[in-house]
């Protein structure tokens, strides 16, 4: 018995020894056409319009679906950047505004083809755009910031125009239609699996996808990885031309250190989320090519509640803003890699341009700091808590310990505050948290589309909870105001406000730091800040 | 009345079976409401599109059922779970139990070869140390426990992939169970290594293997202390024992003596041991299942609850309290082996 099962043991391992020696390299061959993308996220949905659904899940959206128009882009110091500015078609050959800015017009590509084959209609668009107007989504919310809010506005001229009325001329609603949520979904094939509770197949196309992309879905696996293949039709980038790699390897990888790794080694071609020491020291071995673009449509805050004592006293605001160390906290958090938001000389005090965010003109400064605090009437100071969530912990921990020690210095005694994200998230839609660090993201970044998101109402993003009807009302007005000049105006005026309200203080906008292999080309930093893999290229 | 050892060990099999029903129902209950419990509204959490307000964070929590009452929602639960419904995960999108037996798998695959190999590692020398007391060999394996219990998982995990990955290049990059460029085989037991065996495709087990190896090490380090520990002071008992002086007085061998006699009665708290081993290290192997992007239950454990989603937290800590319950009835008939006397009541 033991004899016979020790044979069995030595003939397994013989024949595997072999079997391997036998079954070398067979792969690798299509590795030049493939990306192998990591990221510590994940894709959690195939339809960007779930609530809940992850960044990773958007842009994976962008290569499967068409929009109607696209962004640009273009060069800002060297460096790929979307621009909101320019606006091509994607499946939209042409379009016109009316003179009168209340009409769009939309002539669709009469080549465009889902990838089943069938051929893109008016059709298709108007019901893909009700869906993101009508249906309990997330393009309600963002469409709706374009004044684009009813299934009424979209018309079907014929099966190759559309028309997009407006209430108002809204600057806006163009590129919303750029925007993750509208993207164009092959209404047939939706409407086939909708049922009566579920008329807009939410449910179905969350796990499959209907679309005209660059890119068909292979395999998906929630929280682990996808693969998408090249739509060999498709010819929406360079004419005549399909997106360069065959296939897109989109993969999770927890581990920051794991995911620096796979990329130094080669085997792994595109990493975004990188911590800043290991870009920093790839960068400094030089084999790899890094690519540091700062976010500029997003910004990181030391943020105030206006509502809670102490903080609804403008002074103490004004002296934490002038005892903030901003060049050590930039150096600790971001080992210098962003864009900072601070130290700025305003030579007469005003305001240098309309732009939002921009460098306020605040420094380190104790004595300043112990003055305003004497105005306020608390000379002696006071305690607080400072808060930021364990998902930032890397940039927000030695910025916190910084922002403790130096208003120690002026008497503010602070208590370092790590949440969970999602207890975070809740204190700060209750408005419960006096004093924490937080950031911001906007995907269409103009002046007026920051103010009245994040400095009006009593919504989440409001993190000062400031409440001041005049800035309300600049921004307001500012949104529909056609004059550039007069934009311009209301910008500065808002600016203005900024400094001297002092609801929160910009701290900087952090580098996206794309680490890639030398051979990747083409990256472009995006609105919705990931990869988009119809992008880049292999030289 | 006279049972036979077989039929004992499974009525006290199926004792403890029924016994276990009110521990798990329990668990059940006080998960679900340590859930509610806990700061943290997920809807908010989940609801964070750059443009979602209250009505998006409404719909979520219509969706995840939570604008119901509490007592309202555990009934809910509860007739959900007896229709074999863990409900559905906002992280994944996919419904908790899909995920569930996804990932049980593999993170059951790289445990039992983590306990694989720190058995085959730690009784040898548990019994190597046992046998010399105070000598060089017994103080060498002291050190080699202190230090795998001292170094944490992450950081032994780390060290090996600095190593073997980066500097040698000889493991494969450690992201996950399987190369990506491997296809993978039919899913019949959801263990790749059997998976691929079954399959005929022995490059891609042998693919599945190299994977394996880094995270199973790594946890295996972890534990071989308190296995080799135990196998040792058992040892030492049983060495020390009549029995195993007779024999010796006899003139058994030497081999018969150690292995046999000896060890045959040391290894009932080894296994005793070996199952909590088992249970602490499917829960605790999280960390090193983040740093090798292992997709196992833990790590998706520590994601839901860090998101507060519940119905993955909930269905995690059911799954635990069942294995655990499981691998505590194994231990058992593992007992009745070793020993025939346990299983004669």
């Amino acid at each position: 018995m033991r004899f016979v099962s020790f044979r069995l043991a030595t003939s397994v391992l013989a024949t595997t020894a072999l079997l391997l020696i036998a079954a070398a390299p067979s792969q690798a061959q299509t590795r030049a056409e493939t990306l192998r993308y990591v990221t510590g996220a994940s894709v959690n949905t195939l339809d960007p319009n779930i609530p809940g659904s992850t960044r990773e899940s958007f842009a994976l959206s962008m290569s499967t679906y068409d929009r109607l128009v696209a962004f640009g882009r273009k060069q800002l110091n060297g460096k790929w950047v979307f621009d909101l500015d320019t606006i091509t078609g994607e499946l939209a050959e042409s379009y016109d505004v009316s003179p009168d800015g209340l009409k769009i017009t939309f002539r669709l590509r009469k080549d465009a083809k889902f990838q089943d084959g069938s051929p893109v209609t008016a059709e298709d668009v108007k019901w893909s755009l009700d869906r993101c107007v009508t249906a309990p989504i997330l393009g309600k919310a963002q469409l709706l910031t374009g004044s684009l809010t009813s299934a009424d506005q979209f018309k079907v001229i014929d099966p190759l125009t559309i028309e997009v009325t407006l209430p108002k001329p809204d600057k806006l609603a163009l590129p919303n239609l750029a925007t993750v949520y509208p993207m164009i979904i092959n209404s047939k094939v939706a409407k086939e699996h909708a049922t009566a509770d579920d008329p807009w197949a939410t449910a179905w196309l969350k796990e499959h996808t209907a679309g005209s992309g660059a890119y068909a879905v292979e395999s998906f696996k929630p929280g682990e990885q996808v693969i998408i293949k090249r739509n060999e039709a498709w010819n929406r980038g360079s004419p005549g031309k399909p997106a360069f790699f065959k296939r897109v390897i989109v993969q999770s990888v927890p581990e920051p250190a794991t995911r620096a790794n796979l990329v130094e080694r080669g085997d792994a071609d595109l990493v975004l989320d990188l911590q800043a020491s290991d870009v920093q020291s790839l960068e400094a071995k030089g084999k790899l090519k890094v690519i540091s673009t700062p976010q500029y449509n997003a910004v990181t805050y030391v943020s105030m509640n206006n509502q809670i004592p102490p903080f609804d006293n403008v002074n103490v605001r004004r002296a934490i803003a002038s005892a903030l160390p901003y060049e050590d906290m930039f150096k600790a958090a971001l080992f210098g890699r962003g864009a900072p938001l601070f130290g700025a000389t305003w030579p007469d005090g005003k305001p240098l341009n309309g732009i939002y965010p921009f460098q306020q003109p605040v420094k380190l400064d104790l004595d300043k700091a112990r003055e305003y605090l004497k105005a306020a009437g608390l000379p002696e100071g006071f305690s607080t808590t400072f808060s930021f969530n364990v998902g930032q912990a890397a940039t927000a921990e030695p910025m916190a310990a910084l922002v403790k020690e130096s208003l120690g210095k002026i008497g503010i005694k602070v208590d370092i505050q790590k949440l969970p994200d999602a207890q975070m998230s809740t204190q700060i839609n209750e408005k419960k948290l006096p004093f924490f660090t937080e950031g911001i993201v906007a995907w269409l970044p103009s002046t007026d589309y920051f103010y009245r998101n994040f400095y009006t109402g009593s919504q989440r993003w409001n993190y000062s909870s400031i409440n001041n009807p005049d800035l309300a009302a600049i921004a307001q007005q500012a949104r529909f105001e056609p004059d550039k000049a007069k934009y311009e105006e209301a910008g500065r005026r808002l600016n203005a406000m900024h400094v001297d309200l002092m609801p929160q203080i910009m701290l900087w906008q952090p580098n996206q730091d794309a680490v890639m292999a030398p051979s990747v080309e083409g990256y472009t930093y995006e609105f919705h800040r990931q990869v988009d893999y119809r992008d880049v290229s292999r030289k | 009345m006279v049972t036979t050892g077989l039929g004992a060990t499974l009525v006290r099999a199926g004792r403890r079976l029924l016994s276990s029903l009110p521990a798990l129902f329990g668990v059940l209950v006080f998960t679900f409401l340590l859930m509610r419990v806990l700061p943290g509204d997920p809807a908010v959490f989940f609801a964070s599109g750059p443009n979602a307000g209250k009505e998006e964070i409404e719909q979520i929590r219509k969706q995840m059922g939570l604008d119901k009452s509490v007592p309202e929602q555990l009934v809910f639960y509860l007739s959900d779970i007896g229709h074999g419904n863990l409900g559905r995960s906002m992280m994944t999108g996919q419904p908790v139990l899909k995920d569930l037996r996804e990932r049980l798998p593999a993170s059951l695959e790289l445990t039992f070869t983590a306990l694989l190999i720190a058995l085959i590692a730690a009784v040898p020398l548990g019994v190597l140390a046992a046998l010399r007391p105070g000598s060089i060999i017994d103080h060498g394996v002291r050190l080699f426990c202190a230090l795998g219990v001292c170094v944490p998982t992450f950081v032994s995990g780390l060290l090996l992939i600095y190593v073997f990955y980066y500097l040698f290049g000889l493991a494969p990059d450690p992201t996950g169970r399987i190369d990506v460029f491997t296809s993978l085989p039919p899913q019949r037991t959801g263990f790749l290594s059997i998976d691929f065996l079954l399959a005929g495709d022995f490059e891609g087990w042998w693919a599945a293997c190299r994977q394996l190896i880094l995270p199973a090490v790594s946890m295996a380090l972890f534990v071989i202390a308190p296995l080799a520990r135990i196998t040792r002071a058992s040892m030492l008992v049983s060495l020390g024992s009549d029995f195993v002086r007779t024999a010796r007085s006899v003139g058994l061998s030497w081999r018969k003596v150690v292995v046999t006699y000896a060890l045959r009665n040391a290894i009932l708290p080894v296994i005793t041991i070996a199952g909590i081993v088992f249970s602490t290290m499917l829960g605790a192997n999280v960390l090193v299942e983040k740093v090798f992007s292992w997709p196992g239950v833990a790590s998706y454990a520590l994601d839901a609850l860090l998101s507060s989603d519940y119905a993955p937290v909930q269905g995690f800590v059911l799954l635990m309290a069942s294995l655990f319950v499981l691998v505590n009835l194994v231990v058992d008939i593992c007992y009745g082996i070793a020993d025939p006397r346990v299983s004669i009541e």
